[in-house]
């Protein structure tokens, strides 16, 4: 059978719905963002409320020893910034780790897979409609989520600090990258494991290595620009493919009904 | 409608079913008999292109088994209902009538039809979780008719239901067999087999047997025997005779099953012997349970 589009639409609608009406799905999806977007802002208002504090010297010269007198506030929340925006790509690998720990694993524990496999929907069909009903919303909240943050921090600054050209590309063209590794982690995970929370816990250990890159920046080990996370962003896209391949594999009808879980 | 010859299915080492060779006419409702593990699931599941056989063909409605079309021509009621609690009856069927591309205008005056009829017509708002199990099972059986099937396959419909609600699955299923539609139900539940379906295949990990009812039931003779008073008393008289025959009592009837109609004289003349009091003797239909249990007993020559 041929994919379709309506089939595949099919699922992304009845996924989307399901997700619409599950209150603490949705807190959860909602609750990462905003910390997302108020930790940073607050932090850059902490360090513009008294420019010439100099104990902002003092943090501005352990990254780089050259920054002089109020040059650091500066340094300081444009490092804040380029260091935040490892932070906020785990938004767009978590998101979709929430809903699509419950696209097949969820199914299969709400007996609503055999059902549905018995229907003329192909494993390519349910793939698509399911990952487009997890990236959809996520990529959604992400740009939200960045339009708030600009907003935010540069209320915060006093100044229009944000969006630059790297969190501009970051935010369509990184975290898109990102979110669908996330997705893929999900959907191979939640394949292999029958129990949609395991999957999610599971899944939920990717954004380890985003964390320790950041603490990794903050901690000044690591330098954050616009290449780093280019070379970042490469290595997600070998990630991406690998798991495509995976993810197709995964969805054959058949192995769906007798080998997951 | 139904056709397929020596079908089998392992799952590696272990083989799930075998041999099966049976077919199914069209309008038939035919029933999947065996016990629990016995391989009927399986076989429902490769009839409904979910599952590949491992060996053996077959088709169904002129689609080969494994032909992805297939499935468009089957509706497939699961032992669970599978349905989306936070959607309501309306979404979960427009769900599946988009995953079956049917022309929805057309289709929901004919399914509302069948929400009405199970007492589910104006309920469609409503969240599914908020339904009973009964209702839940009723408004899974209208999801498999979205497509107007050719074909319904039901596995064990009555499940896990209590008295009530599993009368009104079975009222609902007797409904679609008076339509005429080829059905096919998947159970152990013996009143339910009796009630509906007119053929039956016994499986257990390999056909068993497959006839219609009334021929299951002609395979041995069963003798009633009216006595004065409890009739359990006179079991022990059974026992001296030389073919020792199964029984079971139910107060002064006497149920005796004969391989032969020869031994019937020699039963009469031990209760007689034995001192009772014979009101009436009657040939009766071997029940379908003893045909059934005999079968799946029956060790795989």
């Amino acid at each position: 059978m041929s994919f379709s589009w309506p089939r595949a639409r099919a699922v992304f609608w009845k996924d989307f719905l399901d997700l619409r009406k599950n209150p603490g799905l949705l807190a959860s999806m909602g609750a990462l963002p905003l910390m997302l977007v108020f930790v940073p802002a607050g932090v850059v208002w902490a360090y513009t409320r008294q420019p010439d504090d100099p104990n902002l010297q003092v943090i501005a010269r352990y990254y780089d020893a050259t920054v002089r007198g109020e040059a650091a506030m500066r340094f300081l929340v444009d490092k804040v910034l380029v260091d935040w925006f490892a932070v906020f790509l785990i938004m767009p690998v978590f998101v979709p780790i929430l809903v699509s720990s419950f696209a097949i694993a969820g199914e299969k524990e709400r007996r609503t897979l055999e059902p549905l496999l018995a229907s003329p929907v192909t494993g390519l069909e349910l793939l698509v409609g399911k990952s487009l009903a997890s990236l959809v919303p996520a990529l959604t909240i992400c740009v939200i989520a960045f339009g708030l943050l600009c907003l935010t921090v540069n209320l915060a600054a006093g100044a229009a600090v944000l969006p630059t050209t790297m969190w501009t590309f970051g935010v369509f063209v990184i975290a898109p990258l990102f979110a669908f590794f996330g997705n893929g982690v999900a959907v191979v995970i939640s394949g292999r494991v029958g129990d949609s929370r395991l999957a999610q816990q599971l899944a939920g250990m990717t954004v380890l290595p985003l964390v320790g890159l950041a603490a990794g920046q903050f901690g000044g080990f690591l330098k954050a620009g616009f290449g780093y996370y280019l070379v970042i962003t490469a290595f997600v896209l070998v990630l991406d493919v690998a798991l495509l391949i995976a993810a197709t594999k995964l969805f054959d009808r058949e192995r769906l009904m007798t080998k997951w879980g | 409608m139904i056709s397929v010859e020596n079908l089998a299915r392992r799952f590696g080492d272990r083989v799930a079913v075998e041999g099966l060779t049976f077919e199914v006419k069209p309008g038939e409702v035919f029933g999947l008999l065996g016990p629990n593990g016995a391989g009927k699931t399986t076989t429902v599941r490769m009839l409904t292109g979910l599952i590949a056989p491992s060996a053996g063909r077959g088709a169904v409605c002129g689609y080969a088994l494994g032909d992805a079309a297939l499935r468009r021509k089957v509706g497939l009621l699961t032992e669970q209902p599978g349905l989306y609690d936070r959607l309501t009856a309306r979404e979960n069927l427009t769900f599946y009538m988009r995953l079956n591309e049917v022309d929805e205008q057309a289709a929901w005056p004919r399914t509302l039809k069948y929400l009405e009829r199970f007492g589910l017509g104006g309920r469609t708002e409503e969240p599914v979780g908020a339904f009973s199990k009964g209702m839940r099972q009723k408004l899974a059986i209208v999801r498999t008719l979205v497509h107007e099937p050719s074909v319904v396959f039901l596995d064990e419909p009555t499940s896990g239901l209590d008295p009530e609600s599993a009368r009104t699955v079975r009222d609902a299923v007797a409904e679609l067999a008076s339509e005429g539609r080829t059905l096919i139900l998947c159970s152990h539940n013996l009143a339910e087999v009796e009630r509906l379906c007119t053929r039956v295949a016994v499986i257990k990990n390999r056909l068993r047997t497959v006839a219609s009812l009334t021929e299951l039931r002609r395979e041995g003779l069963a003798l009633e025997v009216r006595v004065d008073g409890d009739a359990s008393i006179w079991l022990p008289a059974l026992g001296r005779l030389r073919f020792q025959p199964r029984a079971n009592t139910e107060g002064s009837k006497l149920t005796v099953l004969l391989d032969t109609e020869a031994q019937a004289p020699e039963v009469v003349t031990e209760l007689a012997a034995a001192g009772a009091r014979i009101f009436s003797v009657t040939r009766a239909a071997r029940p379908l349970e003893e045909a059934y249990i005999e079968l799946v007993r029956e060790e795989a020559a």
